[in-house]
C-alpha cells in the first residue's frame, strides 16, 4: 500500500526571489509615504474574475480610487504596484514572474483576495501554488472573497501609508475556571431548541437567531403582565408582516409546550 | 453649458468619502467573522463546516490543549461557521478593513484546555465542552452530586465506556444465562 504523503511535500518549493539592499530601502520609503501617483498593473493568476470585477468597481466614480492617484495601467513596465489576484495556477507561474520582472524597481506587490492571500477555497487543489507569496515577495495582503471596493481602497491606502493596519495577530488563552454559560438558563433547553429550530426554518440561521433571541428575551423578562399578553403585544406591534408571522409561529410552539400538548 | 452645469449641481457628488469618513455598509453585510472565546465550547463544528478550511482545530495531547484558529486570509465569508455554531460564539461582523502587511496578522487563535478521561487519563474533549454538555444533560434542577456524575460520564472516552460496559455485563453474569438457554 502506498504511504500517505502530504501534498505540501510533493510540491516543488520555488526558490525565493532576492532583492538588493538599495531596492529594499527604496521600497521602504515607497511603502511609508509614496507622495505621488501610483500606477497599478493587475495580474490575474487564475482567479474566478470576481476580484477583477471588484477592482473595476473600485475605480468607478462611486469609490473613485483615482482620488489617491491610483490608476490601472495596461503594462507592467508602467506599474508601481502589482496586484496579483487568483490562487496562482501552475501554468500562470511563469507569466506572473515575467510580469514581476518586467515592473521597474522599487515595486509594491499586493496580494488580492482570499485566493491571492493563501489559496482561498482552492488552497489544496493539485494545480495551484496556493497564494501569491509562494512565488513572489508580497507587501500587502487584502483578504476578502472578493474584497469589496471599500476594502480594496483600504488596502491601497494601507499600502501607500495613508492608513494604519487594524488587524493584529491574537491568541486567547483559556483562563482557569473559565466556563461557557448556558444561554437563557431559565428556559427549558428542549423548548429553546424547538423555538430556535422553528425560527431558523422560517427565517434562516442569521435572522432566525436574531428573532428567536428577541422572543426568548421577552419570555425571560420578569414583568407583571402575563407572558401571553406580552407576546400578543409583540406580534401586533411588529410592522413587518413576515416577522410578525414568525413570532406567531413561535407563540404556537411556546403555548403548545406550556399547555403540554406538544406533538 | 449652463444646462450641463445645472445637471452637475442637481446630481451632486456620487463619490463616497471613504476612507476619510466611515462607510455605511449594507444591513447583514458579511464581513470579518468575530470569534468570542468566552462562548466557544471548542466542539469543532465550525472547522467541519468551513469550506476553505480557514478555521482549524489542532489538538496537542502532550500539552493538553486544543487550539482553535482562523485565517482571515483564507476565509470566504460564507457564514457557515455562524450557521453551525451551537452557542453563537462566532458571528460575522460588518468589519471589512482586513488588509495587513504581515501575513501572520491574519491569524487569530484561541487555546483551550482538554478534559482527561477519568478511567484511562487520555484526553477526550475540551474541558469546557464536557462541562457544557454535562450542564445540559443534568438539567437545571440537578444537585452537585448528579452534576459531577454526569460530568464523569460525559468525559469518559468511548474505549473506556466499551470496557466498562463489558465489565458490567460480566458482573451481571449474562454469559451463564446464555449457556443455560442453549
Amino acid at each position: 500500500m502506498n504511504a500517505f504523503t502530504p501534498p505540501d511535500e510533493l510540491a516543488v518549493k520555488p526558490a525565493g526571489l532576492s532583492m538588493s539592499e538599495d531596492v529594499a530601502r527604496m521600497k521602504g520609503t515607497l511603502l511609508k509615504n509614496i507622495r505621488r501617483s501610483a500606477y497599478v498593473y493587475r495580474v490575474d493568476c487564475g482567479g474566478c474574475n470576481g476580484c477583477e470585477i471588484e477592482i473595476f468597481a473600485a475605480i468607478t466614480p462611486i469609490f473613485d480610487a483615482e482620488r489617491f492617484g491610483i490608476k490601472v495601467v495596461a503594462s507592467p513596465r508602467h506599474a508601481d504596484i502589482l496586484l496579483f489576484t487568483g490562487a496562482v495556477t501552475r501554468s500562470m507561474r511563469m507569466p506572473a514572474l515575467r510580469a514581476y520582472e518586467a515592473a521597474p524597481d522599487p515595486k509594491i506587490v499586493v496580494s488580492y483576495g482570499a485566493c491571492g492571500c493563501s489559496g482561498g477555497i482552492f488552497h489544496d487543489l493539485y494545480c495551484v501554488w496556493g497564494g501569491t507569496d509562494q512565488i513572489v515577495p508580497v507587501d500587502v495582503y487584502i483578504p476578502g472573497c472578493p474584497p469589496t471596493p471599500a476594502a480594496t481602497i483600504y488596502g491601497f491606502a494601507m499600502a501607500l501609508g495613508l492608513l494604519d493596519q487594524r488587524l493584529k495577530e491574537e491568541t486567547h488563552h483559556e483562563a482557569a475556571g473559565e466556563k461557557v454559560a448556558l444561554a437563557h438558563p431559565d428556559i427549558p433547553y428542549g423548548l429553546r431548541v424547538q423555538l430556535e429550530r422553528e425560527a431558523r426554518a422560517m427565517a434562516g440561521y442569521r435572522q432566525g437567531r436574531d428573532i428567536v433571541e428577541e422572543f426568548l428575551t421577552l419570555i425571560e423578562t420578569r414583568d407583571p403582565a402575563p407572558v401571553t399578553a406580552r407576546i400578543g403585544d409583540l406580534v401586533t406591534r411588529e410592522g413587518d408582516p413576515r416577522r410578525a408571522e414568525i413570532f406567531q409561529r413561535l407563540q404556537t410552539v411556546f403555548t403548545a409546550a406550556i399547555t403540554g400538548d406538544a406533538s | 453649458m449652463l444646462k450641463l452645469l445645472k445637471e452637475v449641481f442637481r446630481t451632486g457628488e456620487a463619490t463616497h468619502l471613504y476612507p476619510f469618513a466611515p462607510l455605511e455598509v449594507a444591513k447583514d453585510f458579511r464581513g470579518k467573522p468575530e470569534h468570542n472565546p468566552a462562548q466557544c465550547i471548542a466542539c469543532a463544528a465550525c472547522t467541519i463546516a468551513c469550506p476553505p478550511n480557514a478555521i482549524g482545530m489542532e489538538t496537542d495531547p502532550v500539552a493538553g490543549t486544543r487550539t482553535w484558529s482562523i485565517s482571515y486570509g483564507r476565509c470566504i465569508f460564507c457564514g457557515r461557521c455562524e450557521e453551525s455554531c451551537p452557542t453563537g460564539a462566532i458571528r460575522l461582523t460588518p468589519d471589512f478593513e482586513l488588509a495587513v502587511a504581515r501575513k501572520e496578522d491574519l491569524t487569530k487563535r484561541a487555546v483551550f484546555k482538554l478534559a482527561l478521561c477519568p478511567c484511562c487519563g487520555e484526553p477526550v474533549a475540551a474541558a469546557r465542552e464536557v462541562d457544557y454538555v454535562a450542564t445540559i444533560l443534568a438539567g437545571p434542577d440537578a444537585t452537585p452530586d448528579q452534576l459531577a456524575r454526569t460530568r464523569e460520564l460525559a468525559s469518559t472516552c468511548p474505549d473506556c465506556k466499551r470496557r466498562n460496559d463489558v465489565d458490567l455485563l460480566i458482573r451481571m453474569g449474562i454469559e451463564r444465562q446464555m449457556e443455560k438457554r442453549i
